[in-house]
């Protein structure tokens, strides 16, 4: 019937939807989110005539769908859901859900996802259970993945709890309520605490730990407390309490609570439902319990309300109370009547519980034959029955397996991924071991051979030295005996020569005296030149000493020659280099070569000055360039650079880099000679 | 005649033997080197003693090594024959060893090889002959300077400056005067001080004995 009349509505709606919908064309957002705003207002007028209402609902939606795909429009999407629910339009309701639901997964929108799952949970919950389910399960994984949703992970918590317990399975359910309340608690929402409540006292009941129940229930009406539904849900807690003791067969008891329902007569008059069952439930009590005396007054008069209301389901439980009390007074015909009454609208209502109910009375009060059917057919069904509940229970547990086996799979997978990362970190990290530890070797053995080089450079310096030293000793010695050979040996016999024949130009009086005395007299000047040559050969005009500075006058004239450049260079005569020891020496000679390749090979200078001078027992050697030069601060200090500073710290030195980007660049070096002070004092 | 150069005896017997072979009956004997001319001196002092004896100063030495040059020879003559008149006759004309050779021998004739002539050979035998004594105008010029200076610079003296002329280092004089290093720069500060220019470097040093005409 319902669903018919959904049919119906939502038919009227589209054919509303397509009359106006292309008139409100409004280009303010603003302006459009006030008429959706107001829209929904009055859809939710209660002295509106429905279809005005329902009305009023379409033109929001179709406002809405102006909008871009948005979170703002996928809201108000779900408010309109919400009011087409609270005015019983459930195909509508589902509608825009399913719009809700394409737009949040249009846009990744994952809070939306979730809610129209749940909404479409609802929508399934009292047509489809299963479906109901597994939508309700799927809004649960999702708003367990982001955190913050405490408040509506418990209220899909709770809609669960409730379908479970709808199918008998209490324990699971019981735990799904308490999961909620805690989500509930956690959220500081207390909105929905007393449904939960309600629920495990509901469960409470099944499980027959009456106490329990009737705490919980009792707390149920403690949360509802201020609520708008405070009445409403006290009713009910009531109701339940009634029932509850009912069940233990305290009948006094349940009578009480069923009275103190009953005395919210002006609420129940505007809720002839409640009303009624409250009706008819005290009457069933007092039947129970032998108490006659408005019996079965009592029952008729529910059974006239909810005929008056056509509350079927009521009417169903309504007329099994009547076919049981008149089975007591024996008049088996009337009870047979309200028996198949019973049965057929619980048949239509598909109300399993009932009509198992209303065949076993029917089995009892028929006939042998006839009872034997209806005997028959409870058995069936209530086979049937616990095999449907199996089947339930077994598709939750699987819908639950499944989700549990994709987080497994999930957890599998992040599992192998965390691995896959952990090798691929590992590998890395070896990789980068071996990779340094490689360039750690290759530098080492960079280093060493760099070394080695400047060993074997040192020892070639060294030979060089040696051999100038020896070249130069050499030199000397052969001046030397030259000197003394045109000295003692040209020189004496040119003068023999010489006086003999002065001796002879004495005695020989010819006429050419004269020339012979000029050519002696050229003679005598021969000697006095080659004395002269003599005496210049054998001085020591070339120190020993002079061999380094010829070898470093060398290495600069070498080097220049080499890059094209000129050069000055001036030695100070004080140095006394010979007593001046060779590692100092070396540094000198390295300091030179390594200063003199950085100017080649960055200053692109056309003169260097080198000067050794001599102060204050210092020797000051200053290189000079005028190139490019270099920001003394900026430039990081090079491997030449350094060996140099390294070398003048081994010798007690300083040294300074001082450059200027026009006028090139100055390296001064002072070393002091401590040794040749010990040695001059 | 003592000389390792034949060639310069036979230039000094061919200015004595020239003319003089009329007034004096002149006998040559002859030495190359240290050996044959001390076997000569010894000979003759056992005998006839030479009248007079020409000594070169650079001679080949003695095998013994006894005496290594004509100045050795020299004072051994004096010694054995104190009666001979000693003429050195030596290329060598530095200050010092002028200084020295007079110090040492004081010889009758100092002729220095490169001044000399025929005629001052004769001139200064002659001169020999009769008593005098005869030196070339380069060993006068030497007494002079000695003379014209207040003081005197001793031959030590002398020889560093002489070596400084020459180029030599001072850290390299112990190699050539036989003092120590630091003797040699007390001396050189002295010298400084004489000529009173005591802050002044070699150079100033060296100009100023040259003017002095200690170099």
């Amino acid at each position: 019937m319902i669903i018919n009349l959904c049919k119906f509505l939502s038919l009227f709606f589209i054919l509303i939807f397509f009359g106006c919908g292309q008139s409100d064309k409004v280009d303010d957002k603003e302006l459009k989110s006030n008429l959706i705003i107001s829209y929904i207002k009055n859809s939710q007028n209660n002295y509106l005539p429905i279809d005005e209402r329902k009305k009023n609902l379409e033109k929001a939606y179709n406002i809405c769908s102006t909008f871009e795909d948005g979170i703002y429009k996928r809201n108000k999407i779900h408010d309109i859901s919400t009011s087409y629910y609270i005015l019983k339009d459930y195909r509508s309701y589902k509608k825009m859900n399913m719009k809700a639901m394409k737009i949040a997964s249009s846009i990744n929108d994952s809070l939306g996802i979730a809610k129209s799952y749940r909404n479409l949970g609802i929508y399934y919950r009292t047509s489809k259970i299963d479906s109901a389910y597994y939508y309700f399960d799927q809004a649960k994984q999702i708003y367990s993945k982001v955190s913050g949703n405490d408040y509506e992970q418990g209220k899909v918590l709770l809609d669960m709890a409730r379908i479970l317990q709808k199918t008998k399975d209490y324990s699971e359910s019981e735990a799904l309520t308490i999961r909620s309340i805690e989500k509930f608690e956690l959220s500081k929402n207390i909105k929905f605490l007393y449904l939960c409540y309600t629920n495990l006292g509901i469960l409470a009941k099944y499980l027959e730990r009456y106490d329990e129940a009737v705490d919980y229930q009792l707390k149920a009406i403690d949360y509802a407390k201020g609520t708008s539904n405070e009445i409403l849900q006290t009713l009910i807690s009531y109701n339940n309490i009634g029932t509850i003791y009912k069940s233990q067969k305290n009948y006094d008891k349940a009578k009480e609570y069923y009275h103190k329902a009953l005395s919210y007569t002006d609420y129940l008059s505007t809720k002839p439902k409640r009303h009624s069952q409250l009706l008819d439930n005290l009457a069933y009590v007092n039947f129970l319990s032998n108490d006659m005396a408005n019996i079965p007054d009592l029952f008729y008069k529910a059974l006239n309300i909810r005929d008056s209301i056509n509350d079927r389901y009521g009417i169903a439980t309504n007329t099994l109370h009547l076919a049981e009390y008149y089975r007591y007074i024996d008049d088996y015909k009337t009870a047979r009547m309200y028996a198949e009454q019973s049965r057929d609208v619980s048949l239509e209502l598909h109300n399993n519980e009932e009509l198992l109910q209303a065949y076993q009375l029917l089995s009892e009060i028929s006939d042998s034959d006839k009872g034997l059917v209806y005997a028959n057919t409870y058995i069936a069904l209530n086979d049937s029955l616990v095999k449907e509940e199996r089947l339930f229970r077994d598709k939750f547990a699987r819908i639950r397996y499944e989700t549990d086996e994709i987080v497994e799979k999930n957890e599998q997978i992040s599992k192998e991924n965390q691995i896959l990362i952990i090798a691929i970190l590992g590998l890395t990290t070896l990789f980068l071991l071996g990779y340094i530890i490689f360039r750690q070797q290759q530098s080492n053995k960079e280093l060493l051979f760099a070394q080695t080089q400047q060993e074997s450079n040192e020892e070639i310096y060294r030979l060089l030295l040696n051999q100038q030293v020896k070249l130069e000793e050499g030199r000397q010695l052969e001046q030397k005996r030259m000197s003394e050979e045109l000295h003692d040996g040209v020189l004496g016999r040119l003068f023999g020569v010489r006086l003999s024949l002065d001796g002879i130009n004495q005695r020989a009086n010819d006429g050419f005296t004269e020339t012979r005395n000029k050519y002696i007299d050229e003679l005598k000047s021969i000697e006095k030149e080659i004395r002269l040559i003599s005496h210049d050969l054998g001085a020591e005009t070339l120190p020993s000493d002079v061999a380094y500075i010829d070898a470093v006058e060398n290495l600069i004239k070498d080097l220049c020659n080499v890059h094209g450049i000129e050069f000055e260079f001036s030695n100070d005569e004080d140095i006394d280099w010979e007593g001046i020891d060779d590692q100092k020496k070396v540094n000198f000679f390295r300091i030179l070569q390594e200063s003199m390749q950085n100017i080649f090979k960055h200053a692109s200078a056309e003169i260097i000055k080198i000067n050794f001078d001599y102060v204050d027992d210092t020797i000051n050697l200053t290189i000079l360039d005028d190139g490019i030069g270099f920001r003394t601060g900026k430039v990081k200090k090079g491997i030449g650079l350094k060996n140099i500073a390294s070398r003048v710290e081994q010798m007690n030195g300083v040294v300074s880099f001082v450059s200027d980007n026009e006028s090139g660049t100055t390296v001064s070096v002072s070393v002091p000679l401590h040794t040749k002070i010990v040695e001059l004092h | 005649m003592i000389d390792d150069h034949p060639m310069i005896i036979e230039g000094y017997k061919n200015t004595l033997l020239g003319e003089n072979q009329r007034e004096y009956q002149i006998k040559i004997d002859i030495a190359s080197n240290c050996d044959d001319a001390y076997a000569s001196i010894v000979k003759s002092s056992e005998t006839v003693p030479y009248d007079m004896l020409f000594v070169d100063i650079k001679l080949p030495p003695s095998t013994d090594g006894a005496i290594t040059s004509g100045e050795d020879l020299a004072k051994h003559a004096k010694e054995l024959l104190p009666k001979s008149k000693i003429i050195i006759l030596t290329m060598h004309r530095e200050d010092h060893r002028i200084h020295n050779i007079l110090k040492n021998i004081n010889p009758a004739g100092f002729l220095i090889k490169s001044d000399l002539t025929s005629s001052e050979l004769l001139l200064a035998f002659n001169n020999i002959i009769k008593g005098k004594a005869y030196y070339s105008a380069t060993v006068n010029d030497h007494f002079r300077k000695m003379m014209t200076n207040k003081f005197s610079l001793d031959e030590k003296n002398l020889k560093i400056l002489y070596h400084l002329s020459r180029g030599v280092k001072t850290k390299n004089l112990p190699n050539y005067v036989s003092l120590s290093l630091s003797a040699i720069e007390k001396r050189k500060n002295q010298i400084k001080e004489m000529f009173s220019i005591a802050k002044a470097d070699d150079q100033m040093l060296l100009e100023e004995a040259r003017k002095r005409g200690f170099i």
